[in-house]
């Protein structure tokens, strides 16, 4: 008696276990083989070719960090050396003094301040069937725009990255990364700017930002935040500012 | 089989489904490891950085000079005054504060563009190595973008017309190339806008200084 009870007990336990297991089973297998197909495209291209290149590019980066450095390090002696007078009254000094106002206005010179930080990063979504993988990701173009809209909001002064902006600054997509003056980006991208006043209001209302940038934030669901701060620091711009084609107008320095 | 056991094998499976999950959806990020990026990529980025670290390596030379200068001037003769007054001059000119003059090229751009065609021609250029930048007769600095204004495109507060020129300073040829590539910029506003853009090349050109004040309120030098 015990077991014709126990037995029908058995058999509906099987059929919710087996149920179970197979939808279970099923999504792994799902999930699985999505996984492999992209693995598998991933893999199949790293070639030797590729690890020779990507070796020689990560070398050329650490070469790039190395002369900035050094750069960095002649450009603060130098501004050392014309700070040395600035104190007197003579015409060096005043020659001086004004030198690093304009460095300080070409973006040449380390600055604090308040401002907004906007970190911007590629959509945590999983990309849809057919869909375009561009779309999810930060592109060139939106940082051209929050670039833009901070600008017109009155930012003094932006940084991306630690890439200080300057007047002969690029924002150029190269494949999946985005240049910014010498150096590859990559996401999250994060954009200091320091401005007086509410930065950020004005930053929010601007078409610049509004028109492309916050829709595809919306639509793709980008990584999106922005905070203010009361004192940021940026970097100074650190690269060439030689000029092989512009030549200054004489008389223009009076 | 046990509820307990099947409870067991559920919940492991359901964990390594999670690591799979979690698995494919960092793989539908963009690569981040060099070695997961195509060769014409990675070719065009060791270009890109090469020519980088060539002008980094250039402008490590030149000021180093510059710092030789001083130092020979002791920095308070008249020599210290040259080397000074010769840097504000360059510096000046960078930063659009000064007008300068040199070869470059001249583009003549007619059609219905908005602010963010005109952006992007300004970006090509400056990516192509253009020093120097003016969209009609006002010199572009860091901080000029152009906007929607009430009736027409602006730049820093100048109205910009459905015609207008953009000259800019720098290598002719390499700058007409990167413009006049298939695919370019050029191509995609004149098939996409409409546009009618012509190029020339000039010896003489010269841009004003920018009329905007670039002293920074808000930000002060680090010191």
């Amino acid at each position: 008696m015990t077991g014709a009870r126990a037995a029908p007990g058995r058999i509906r336990i099987r059929s919710g276990w087996i149920l179970s297991m197979a939808l279970a089973l099923g999504a792994l297998g799902f999930v699985a083989a999505a996984q492999w197909n992209s693995e598998f495209q991933r893999t199949t291209y790293t070639t030797s070719a590729q690890q020779t290149l990507a070796e020689q590019a990560v070398a050329l980066e650490e070469e790039q960090e190395l002369l900035q450095a050094q750069l960095a390090g002649v450009e603060a002696e130098l501004a050392s050396i014309q700070a040395a007078s600035e104190g007197s009254q003579t015409a060096l000094a005043a020659v001086n003094e004004e030198l690093a106002e304009t460095r300080l206005a070409g973006g040449l010179t380390a600055v604090t301040g308040p401002g907004v930080v906007i970190e911007i990063a590629d959509s945590r979504r999983v990309l849809p069937v057919g869909e375009n993988p561009a779309n999810y990701i930060v592109l060139a173009d939106d940082l051209r725009d929050l670039v833009a809209a901070l600008w017109h909001a009155g930012a003094e002064a932006i940084a991306i990255n630690g890439e200080r902006l300057v007047a002969t600054t690029s924002i150029y997509g190269v494949g999946s990364s985005v240049l910014v003056n010498t150096a590859f980006l990559s996401p999250p991208f994060r954009l200091e700017a320091v401005g007086a006043g509410q930065l950020d209001e004005r930053f929010r209302a601007e078409p610049a930002y509004l028109g492309r940038v916050a829709q595809r934030i919306d639509a793709f669901d980008l990584e999106f935040a922005m905070v203010s701060s009361t004192e940021l620091s940026l970097p100074a711009f650190i690269g060439s500012t030689g000029l092989r084609w512009a030549v200054p107008v004489e008389g223009s320095e009076e | 089989m046990s509820t307990p056991l099947a409870r067991f094998s559920l919940a492991l499976i359901a964990f390594v489904i999670g690591l799979a999950l979690v698995a494919q959806f960092r793989s539908q990020a963009r690569p981040t490891e060099l070695t997961s990026l195509p060769v014409a990529e990675l070719s065009t980025r060791i270009q890109t950085l090469s020519d980088a670290n060539g002008q980094l390596r250039t402008a490590l030379a030149e000021q180093r000079s510059l710092l030789a200068e001083y130092q020979a001037a002791g920095a308070q003769g008249s020599s210290a005054l040259d080397v000074s007054r010769e840097e504000l001059r360059r510096i000046r000119a960078y930063s659009g504060l000064a007008p300068v003059e040199g070869q470059g090229i001249i583009l003549r751009v007619s059609g219905a563009l908005d602010a963010i065609a005109v952006n992007d021609l300004v970006n090509e250029l400056r990516n192509a190595g253009a020093e120097a930048l003016a969209v009609d007769e006002t010199r572009l600095t860091a901080r000029s973008v152009v906007v929607e204004g009430a009736r027409t495109l602006e730049i820093d507060g100048a109205p910009i017309g459905r015609t207008f020129t953009l000259g800019a300073i720098g290598d002719p040829d390499g700058l007409v190339a990167a413009l006049q590539r298939p695919g370019g910029i050029v191509a995609q506003l004149e098939q996409f806008v409409s546009a009618t853009i012509t190029i020339t090349q000039t010896d003489t050109l010269r841009l004003p200084a920018t009329e905007a004040d670039l002293v920074p309120e808000a930000a002060t030098p680090v010191e």
